[in-house]
């Protein structure tokens, strides 16, 4: 489904792009801007959510991004999409809000360096993980997987790879160059799959269980008769 | 990437592409080479694998719905401020 396709055909402006409802917007009918919301209001939501972390500032975020995109409407002129264009103010508004609070809570994003060396997990994943573990906790698994990254991380996840933005409009979101967020989605893509795997992989077969166990076992053992040598 | 004579290459190169792989957006002669790497080294093909079933996953599991209650309110809020103008 392309971008302006209605979901609900009773909508106002059902079969619109979006580019027509914003010209129906401008035109006076402001209805048509509450289309506009509800086709695009999940995208906010999760762009607010990956810059802030948490739901209740990303609920703040979200009212200001349409609050500020229907003020600013006649700014929007279809050179891009309207969801970069809606994304970009949304992605903005997000980061307002953390440099507004970052006197009160520890930020991450300088931890883009110095990360463990990845990948460390090299065992395949069960054939059919939703038989597994069902689609419910399957969602959480990944959200729970997504929320753990630190931001500069979990945007470009989120834009990508859950909102399906080409790499050159989600930089233009973000406001960053296209190499740079190639980069980082390699990076979120490799820590997301290390802590996904630790659920998802193929549970080892009894005895490479043991024989790990004996290895991990035999090596405490000379530690511990090293530590105590030396005494 | 250059590609020309590049038969073998390293895990860490096979790694950097991984992200273009995994989105198809490598040529047809880088694809080749990363596909003959994977086919002999295990630790590449489980890493490759396991990424692009994560991308599916991750895309598949619409993670992250709008609350209920944060909808109502984002609506009822919107109300207000059309009705301003």
């Amino acid at each position: 489904m392309g971008e302006g396709d209605s979901v609900n055909s009773g909508e106002i402006g059902a079969g619109q792009d979006d580019f027509a409802l914003v010209q129906r917007v401008l035109a006076g009918d402001h209805r048509c801007f509450e289309s506009l919301v509800r086709r695009h209001e999940r995208r906010v939501f999760r762009v607010a959510l990956a810059v802030l972390g948490n739901i209740e500032d990303a609920e703040d975020a979200m009212q200001e991004t349409f609050i500020k995109a229907f003020r600013h409407l006649q700014q929007f002129r279809g050179e891009s999409r309207f969801t970069t264009w809606l994304t970009r103010i949304a992605v903005n508004e997000a980061l307002q809000k953390r440099q507004a609070r970052r006197d009160m809570v520890s930020f991450d994003d300088s931890r883009e360096a110095g990360e463990k060396p990845l990948p460390q997990r090299f065992e395949p994943w069960t054939a059919d993980p939703e038989q597994l573990y069902g689609k419910q906790e399957i969602r959480r698994l990944v959200e729970t997987a997504i929320q753990a990254l630190a931001p500069i991380y979990r945007q470009v996840l989120v834009l990508r790879d859950v909102e399906e933005m080409s790499a050159e409009e989600a930089a233009e979101a973000l406001g960053i160059k296209v190499p740079a967020l190639k980069s980082r989605l390699l990076r979120a893509r490799l820590m997301l799959r290390e802590s996904l795997g630790a659920a998802l992989e193929e549970p080892r077969p009894l005895g490479t269980r043991i024989v790990h166990s004996a290895v991990r076992m035999r090596n405490m053992m000379k530690m511990v008769l090293t530590r105590a040598a030396g005494r | 990437m250059d590609t020309k004579n590049m038969k073998m290459i390293s895990c860490k190169e096979v790694l950097a592409n991984l992200s273009s792989y995994v989105d198809e957006e490598v040529s047809e002669e880088l694809r080749q080479v990363l596909e003959e790497h994977i086919a002999w080294c295990r630790r590449c093909r489980v890493v490759f694998d396991t990424t692009g079933r994560m991308v599916k996953l991750v895309l598949d599991s619409e993670p992250f719905e709008v609350p209920l209650a944060v909808s109502a309110r984002l609506y009822t809020r919107l109300e207000e401020v059309l009705s301003e103008n």
